[in-house]
């Protein structure tokens, strides 16, 4: 063999064997390029999200994420054809409603989900909103809990003061509040309930049903929604819509509240930062843009002037919140997973966990105990917890503890009312009832032959 | 005395032009295959994959199971599907005539001489060219039944209105306002097409008419309208099939205006999620189309 051509074998056998070497080392971090779908879809709590993605991308330069903002009202259509087109993303954050429904349908990686949940620790959660996550088979969850919040009525109580009434923790209080209060020639009204075909109308009318008793299903899961006790109920939610502002209404008309146009609405925690803080109130509806109107003005007292009412009692006393989660879908490639379970792992990590409850104060709080309890989760930037005071933080994240839902019945999760709630049947029902005058029975029919398509 | 041309000479020509033609052929189609790929894939494969999807109980995690006419059996007995016809036509005759008589007036003014025409002319085309989503929102802000300007005016000030209401929100009203909303959006399209073709008109019919004393609506009727006939006969049946089909402006206003495709969107997309029947109604759509269009180039444009 000529020289220069002995040099050529001997230089490829090199690079092959240093290409060999190299890439056996690769190995061990295999590249994977993952979607995150979250519903938090505000421009600034995007960039949040994406900072944090950052700072993993640099610490895992081999893992690249998108982030996808869906809004929550589109999610379930969303994963459906991205489904049908096998195409799903690794990782979404979701309620946890929408986490049964995926996980029922065989969308999600529960393998996956519950190994990192263990490996996190049990004990490290709250029991409550874990309990919400975990599938038919114990010890097997379909998503891991993120935050959550907790809803209830949020009311004007120097009024309620000035008026002689009782907080609206009653059906009957709540409903002689909603009459007093409801002064339609002065652009005033009682109460916002969710009339819209969304899932405001359906957190809303929960608790007031939970609080009579009425469920969907019964605890080994037959379908009991057209009952006289869910009848009363709707009946009752239909009487307070009509001291609602004119027309189909969902969250966003929280916005009169705080104009000073309405007495009381049904919100979660996530309205804190909007009561505590005149700028973040000056971005809402109107208070800007039509400054001369009558009572649009912001009144910075209003976070000392509104009271909360988690509970509403009538025959059994019922709260309502929401457990957000964060779900894994079942990946093509083990890289993919893998690379979802690194993302999970680190968005629990004390920083990166606190950075993300902290676009939120009060509406998204924590399911892990030892951040609960932490300083560094208790001095948010904007210094609204402070303004509310540690105790009172403290009892909204207990409250999670303890929230009641269609979905959970004696205990047990009944799967397929995650579906129910995906296609927003009961949404639909309170709509043709409020806004179309329909029938009662005929609607509350029509709700359960949607259901039974369902459950059959 | 004829000159015989050679057998062998003479198919040799024959041949040749066959060849010829058939190279020719064959350029032809080469030039016109990008096209056929592309409208094949992206507009034939859609229309035959959706016929076959209609004949589908569509699952999105599963086989799909063939149910031959059922989905079509389905929406023509269901009510709500024929509501949804009469809201469409409704909606579409509505937002036609208004677009066109509007577009028409509002081309009659703007082709005589005034000061700042141009200004004027280019003002009446920004609701048309603005972003429906910012138009959306201006609307909603507008008929908001608590802060909104409308009620401000009509409630408070002219106390017009017994209570206020939600123009937009209610069901009973929601139509009638997303018509005036797309006839607002549209009519400047009306406008420009007439515009140009009255502008070309010539002038000497006017001057004749005159002398012989005709009055301003016998120079409409029996000269300028003529001359707009067919303009007018292709802007109303462009506007009768994007209205058909219109989706984005009624449901970014309104959710509460059932037109066949917001229908269908909600059929397919929401609740239960019945794919096979979105199918079925978008065929149906598809037909009920095709048949006013020949039934009005026929008749209408007498093409």
């Amino acid at each position: 063999m000529k020289k220069p051509t002995m040099f050529l074998v001997v230089l490829l056998l090199t690079l092959a064997v240093t290409v060999g070497v190299f890439a056996t080392g690769k190995q061990e971090k295999k590249p994977a390029s993952i979607e995150f779908w979250t519903t938090e879809t505000q421009s600034s709590r995007v960039s949040t999200i994406q900072t944090l993605v950052d700072i993993f991308q640099g610490i895992n330069p081999e893992i690249k994420i998108s982030v996808v903002p869906v809004d929550e009202n589109d999610m379930p259509k969303q994963v459906a054809a991205s489904s049908a087109a096998g195409n799903l993303p690794a990782i979404a954050e979701t309620g946890s409603e929408n986490s049964i429904d995926f996980g029922s349908s065989g969308l999600l990686d529960m393998k996956e989900a519950t190994k990192i949940i263990n490996s996190i620790g049990k004990s490290a959660f709250y029991a409550g909103p874990l309990s919400m996550l975990e599938s038919p088979n114990k010890g097997s969850y379909y998503a891991l809990p993120y935050h959550g919040w907790i809803q209830g009525l949020w009311y004007r109580s120097d009024w309620f003061k000035n008026a002689g009434l009782n907080p609206p923790n009653t059906w009957e209080s709540i409903e002689k509040a909603a009459k007093t209060f409801y002064k339609p020639d002065k652009n005033q009204y009682g109460i916002l309930v969710g009339t819209k075909a969304e899932n405001y109308a359906e957190q809303c009318f929960t608790q007031i049903a939970i609080s009579n008793k009425a469920r969907i299903f019964t605890s080994d899961g037959k379908l009991i929604f057209n009952s006289p006790a869910m009848k009363e109920a709707v009946q009752y939610y239909a009487k307070l819509a009509k001291y609602n502002p004119p027309g189909p209404q969902t969250w966003r008309a929280r916005d009169y509240y705080i104009q000073q146009k309405m007495a009381m609405f049904f919100y979660s925690t996530y309205i804190m930062d909007d009561l505590a803080l005149a700028d973040v109130a000056a971005s809402s509806l109107t208070a800007k843009n039509f400054k001369n109107l009558k009572g649009a003005s912001f009144d910075s007292n209003l976070v000392t002037q509104t009271g909360f009412a988690p509970i509403i009692t009538h025959k059994q006393p019922s709260s309502y919140g929401v457990i957000v989660a964060l779900n894994i879908f079942k990946q093509k490639k083990a890289a993919d997973t893998a690379a979802a379970e690194k993302f999970i792992k680190y968005m629990y990590t004390e920083d990166a966990y606190v950075t993300f409850l902290h676009m939120a104060p009060g509406g998204m709080n924590p399911v892990i105990k030892k951040i609960a309890a932490s300083d560094k989760f208790m001095n948010d930037p904007k210094g609204i917890f402070k303004k509310y005071g540690k105790k009172k933080i403290q009892s909204i994240i207990a409250g999670l503890e303890d929230i009641k839902r269609f979905g959970i019945v004696g205990g047990k999760l009944i799967p397929q009312y995650g579906k129910i709630f995906s296609q927003k049947i009961i949404p639909q029902m309170i709509y043709k009832i409020t806004q179309e005058n329909a029938d009662v029975d005929k609607s509350m029919s029509w709700a359960e032959g949607e259901m039974k398509k369902i459950v059959e | 005395m004829t000159v015989k041309v050679p057998a062998v000479r003479s198919n040799r020509v024959i041949v040749k032009a066959h060849t010829l033609r058939i190279e020719e052929e064959r350029f032809g189609w080469k030039l016109i295959l990008p096209s056929v790929i592309i409208i094949g894939s992206l507009i034939i494969y859609p229309i035959i994959y959706n016929m076959y999807l209609s004949l589908f109980d569509v699952k999105l995690q599963g086989a799909n199971i063939y149910i031959g006419l059922q989905n079509y059996k389905n929406v023509l007995t269901d009510p709500s599907f024929w509501h949804a016809v009469l809201t469409t036509f409704i909606y579409v005759i509505g937002t036609t005539i208004g677009t066109t008589l509007i577009g028409l007036g509002v081309a009659l003014v703007m082709v005589k001489n005034f000061p700042f025409r141009s200004l004027v002319r280019a003002l009446i085309l920004l609701p048309y060219i603005a972003p429906v989503i910012s138009v959306v929102f201006s609307w909603q802000f507008f008929f908001d039944p608590v802060n909104g300007l409308f009620m401000h005016v009509t409630y408070d000030m002219l106390h017009l209105f017994e209570k206020r209401f939600s123009l937009i929100g209610s069901p009973q009203n929601a139509v009638i306002v997303a018509i005036i909303f797309n006839i607002w959006r549209s009519f400047p399209f009306s406008y420009l097409m007439i515009l140009s073709r009255l502008q070309s008109i010539d002038n000497s019919g006017y001057e004749a008419a005159e002398i012989d004393g005709a009055s301003s609506w016998q120079k409409f009727r029996y000269i300028t309208f003529p001359e707009l006939y067919f303009v007018i006969g292709s802007i109303v049946i462009l506007r009768v099939i994007w209205n058909f089909n219109k989706f984005e402006d009624v449901y970014l206003l309104t959710d509460n205006v059932k037109v066949l495709s917001v229908y269908t969107y909600f059929k397919a997309f929401t609740g239960v999620m019945d794919q096979g029947q979105g199918a079925a109604l978008a065929l149906i759509q598809f037909l009920l189309l095709i048949g006013f269009i020949l039934f009005y180039v026929k008749k209408v444009l007498k093409w």
